[in-house]
């Protein structure tokens, strides 16, 4: 299990998260991700390097952001990555049988 | 925190950490030259004032100019997260073609703290209400100890190393959190906007 986790920086925080993946992946830079959310486009690189655990309602306004649950976006676990995660999930709804 | 200082219409990068650290070792030395001076010549009552205001003057344009947290010019953004008002007319420093303020029009967001920069504000607070406090009580136990105990400081070396005292602590009063700020943020990322 542990092979198949992702290395991320927890940083000071102590959460992981996917922020840098997620605006990656669909363009976004840090300025305008810092826009849409109100803060300082420092405190994107604070929270993508997990310095800093953001409070509950930018975690909210993040996950709204990006369309996806706060739990997919942050974690106290190392999270996986996304495509194996997504793809693990979609070959277990295809074939329930294998995920029992 | 601004990554970069409007320095008379020049914009300066500050985003590396070891730059803004030279600049507060460079603040702090002048400083403290301001404060010794003003010590040595404690003789002269006159020059004490004066040179007690030049020590203050001197802190409050490394503020204006340099570090910031009391108003729109400078590093650290203003502490009070409101930004500054319209000015009806330009204040009179303007006058003098020093652009040591920069007039904005509302509150703009490039002055509010966000919630991280809001956490960090309050740590530095935090420090350099203990520093302060250290920096004032440690010399008064000196002082103290010196004239009562030990009979070695007589009452014009004490009243010259007291208002040494009451300055450097003024001056730290008025610079200490963002020089706090300043020397801890590590290196930031250029801002967007800048060239």
């Amino acid at each position: 299990m542990q092979g198949n986790q992702t290395t991320q920086a927890v940083g000071e925080s102590g959460l992981f998260n996917r922020i840098g993946v997620l605006r990656a992946e669909r363009g976004v830079s840090r300025q305008e991700l810092a826009d849409a959310l109100g803060v300082n486009y420092q405190t994107i690189g604070f929270l993508e390097r997990g310095d800093y655990g953001p409070s509950l309602k930018l975690a909210f306004q993040i996950s709204a952001f990006f369309g996806l649950p706060v739990e997919a976006i942050f974690s106290t676990e190392p999270l996986r990555p996304l495509s194996e995660q997504i793809y693990g999930v979609k070959a277990n709804h295809d074939n329930p049988e294998q995920s029992q | 925190m601004n990554a970069e200082l409007d320095f008379f219409g020049r914009r300066v990068s500050m985003a590396q950490r070891s730059r803004r650290r030279a600049m507060i070792v460079l603040i702090y030395s002048i400083l403290a030259v301001l404060v010794i001076a003003a010590c040595a010549n404690s003789r002269l009552s006159s020059m004490v004032s004066n040179l007690g205001t030049y020590v203050i003057w001197a802190a409050i344009f490394a503020c204006r100019l340099f570090l910031g947290g009391n108003a729109t010019g400078g590093l650290v953004k203003p502490f009070n997260s409101k930004g500054q008002k319209d000015w009806e007319a330009p204040p009179s420093l303007l006058s003098l073609k020093l652009r040591v303020y920069q007039p904005i029009s509302g509150l703009g967001a490039e002055y509010l703290n966000d919630e991280r920069e809001l956490q960090q504000r309050d740590r530095a607070h935090y420090w350099a209400y203990q520093i302060l406090g250290v920096s004032i009580v440690v010399p008064w136990i000196i002082l103290s100890l010196g004239r009562h105990k030990l009979g070695l400081l007589g009452h014009a070396v004490a009243n010259q190393i007291a208002s040494g005292m009451l300055l450097a602590s003024l001056a730290l009063f008025l610079t200490l959190p963002q020089a706090i700020l300043l020397w801890t943020e590590p290196d930031m990322e250029p801002d967007p906007d800048f060239n």
